[in-house]
């Protein structure tokens, strides 16, 4: 889960870089880096950070 | 009468100088005018070596004209020497600005490790001291090994400092019709071209800014944190992880290049780091949180947090006014320079960051006050940081109102986030430094898109793109995007590069002490020596239920 997440995580990044390639409207373009900021977020609290909370010391 | 003679020479002296520079532009003008940088400067006198004798409780006589270095003792003082003083006056005052700025950032070191030493238990003192101690040194081994070069090896000439003409290789990939600048290639160990005045200016400002990203991490990962892997991990960090992203912000990189090449205002604009210093930091900061764990103790079975106080509040404030002292080196010197190019708005950019800092106080002891009865004192000191944190990147393009509401909301921003990663997301920062620094880097970033108020003019332009960076509450929306895609880099691309190098130090090296060495705290087994020898201290965890 944890390596689903950093994928997931940088996908984020490239989708909202990718902004400006994909349209040259500055309203089109914030939708999509905001899309991107939501998906790499979700793929820290998501998924990155639960898979690491399985094993916490708190946890066991 | 004297007086007025030499008055009317300087005056000549001036008129001369501006034809000198009209006429290196068109020469057909120069002719005309019949002044060239040969010509002899006359009748102007320099004070008498008997009233020099005599003292000048008046600073009247000191500074004249025998102070201009004469090329030609022969010919005498003539307008190209004149001009030539001029020149070097404007970069001797750039470096001096910039020089004493970076003194004040390093400094900030003192303030980094008092505060994340205070908010540490006294069993882990020493070793919370030497992690803010040798982070200097390692971090800035691996920036002039090869940091350096990947920030600023293509950043180019930068007028304030005269000569970085040197740093001019980036490396660059084509995309979507433009080049996107990746990393530098020019001055790695300081060594061939880049052994140059300006560049050296330049290394030493950037430097003590890389380390402040640095130890950021350690006040997250403290009491648990093996000091040789936070060497590895903080290594690592000066070498890679920072640049990188300080290279497509500042060092002529992708993102700086946003306006230029897509037409998004003036490109990414960062202008003293909330992003590039001190969201890099929190980022990576969340990396280790999640990696490392929680102490021992702070969170019972049920996931229910426990407050694990801090063992001195006086060094953690004594250490955020450090911190607040150093920050006039961190936003006002990044303008490199005090002369010419729009540099006199450094009063601004300082008034800036002090009010940010005091609202960013009041709004996180208010917060404290209204929501748990009492005015906490380490989390004012967080929201004086976090002010401090958000106005990073807008110093330069707000006005004081705008200064005023960004350091407020990044007060209560700090809190909030401190109770969300504790209580929601389940990690343990000591310090609170991913809520100050990340989250507030971010928020920082965000705010120049929203609060720019277009009226900073720094040499007419910025990243190559004419005018004054403008944010949308001021007409441009297109600025906004552009801070929302660094943004977009530091979450999905700082975590996962830092993730990714972090988890393979965890596999070959190991990050966190044995629950013994952390029971016991870290100064005897990982230093050798306790921070504080003639205390008793207590033998197990000093857990407190959370309010």
């Amino acid at each position: 889960m944890a390596l689903a997440g950093v994928i997931v995580t940088f996908l984020g990044f490239l989708l909202a870089a990718s902004s400006v390639g994909l349209s040259s409207s500055t309203g089109v373009r914030l939708v999509i880096v905001l899309v991107g900021i939501v998906i790499s977020l979700a793929g820290i609290m998501g998924l990155i950070n639960p898979a690491y909370q399985k094993n916490a010391v708190w946890n066991k | 009468m004297k007086r007025v003679l030499i008055t009317c020479t300087i005056a000549w002296c001036l008129t001369a100088f501006g034809a000198a520079i009209a006429g290196a532009q068109t020469p057909a003008a120069a002719a005309a005018a019949g002044i060239s940088g040969g010509d002899v400067i006359k009748g102007v006198d320099a004070p008498k070596p008997e009233d020099r004798a005599k003292g000048d409780p008046a600073g009247t006589v000191t500074g004249t004209v025998a102070d201009i270095p004469v090329g030609d003792a022969k010919k005498g003082l003539t307008v190209a020497d004149v001009v030539n003083a001029v020149g070097q006056n404007i970069i001797a005052v750039n470096f001096t600005w910039t020089l004493v700025a970076g003194f004040l950032v390093m400094f900030m070191q003192a303030g980094f490790a008092i505060v994340e030493t205070g908010l540490a238990r006294a069993k882990n003192a020493n070793h919370t001291m030497m992690m803010n101690f040798m982070v200097y040194g390692v971090g800035m081994l691996a920036y002039w090994l090869i940091g350096f070069a990947i920030q600023e090896g293509g950043v180019g000439a930068v007028s304030n400092l005269g000569g970085t003409a040197p740093l001019n290789s980036e490396f660059a990939i084509h995309i979507f019709g433009k080049d996107w600048g990746l990393f530098g290639q020019k001055g790695a160990f300081l060594a061939g071209s880049t052994y140059d005045v300006g560049v050296m200016v330049m290394f030493l400002f950037q430097m003590v800014f890389m380390d402040t990203a640095l130890t950021i991490v350690t006040g997250t990962a403290a009491e648990r944190w093996k000091y040789s892997a936070f060497i590895i991990s903080s290594f690592v960090m000066g070498a890679f992880t920072y640049p990188i992203y300080a290279n497509w912000a500042w060092g002529g990189g992708w993102l700086a290049t946003l306006g230029s090449s897509y037409g998004l205002g003036h490109g990414y604009a960062d202008f003293a780091g909330s992003g590039v210093v001190h969201a890099v930091g929190g980022m990576t900061a969340l990396v280790m949180a999640i990696l490392i764990g929680p102490r021992i103790g702070k969170y019972d079975r049920d996931g229910k947090p426990n407050a694990i106080p801090g063992h001195d509040i006086t060094l953690v404030l004594l250490g955020c006014f450090i911190l607040a002292f150093g920050w006039f080196g961190f936003n006002p010197g990044s303008t490199l320079g005090a002369a010419t190019n729009g540099n006199l708005r450094i009063s601004s950019v300082a008034v800036n960051t002090m009010l940010a800092g005091m609202t960013g106080s009041f709004g996180a002891m208010y917060y404290m006050w209204l929501r748990y009865g009492k005015p906490d004192a380490s989390m004012t000191g967080n929201g004086l940081l976090a002010g401090l944190v958000a106005i990073t990147a807008p110093s330069g393009f707000v006005n004081p109102t705008g200064a005023v509401i960004i350091g407020l909301i990044a007060g209560v921003l700090v809190c909030l986030s401190c109770e969300f990663i504790e209580r929601v997301l389940k990690l343990d920062d000591v310090v609170g430094a991913i809520s100050v620094h990340g989250a507030n880097g971010l928020w920082g970033v965000i705010a120049v898109g929203l609060f720019a108020d277009g009226k900073s003019n720094y040499a007419g332009a910025w990243n190559g793109v004419n005018g004054s960076v403008t944010g949308l509450f001021y007409g441009d929306a297109g600025q906004l995007v552009a801070q929302l895609i660094g943004v977009a880099t530091l979450v999905g691309f700082v975590f996962t590069f830092s993730f990714v190098v972090n988890v393979i130090i965890e596999a070959v090296w190991g990050h966190r002490v044995t629950a013994k060495v952390e029971l016991e705290g870290l100064d005897i087994p990982e230093m050798g020596a306790l921070g504080y020898p003639e205390f008793v201290l207590k033998g197990e965890t000093l857990a407190v239920p959370a309010r």
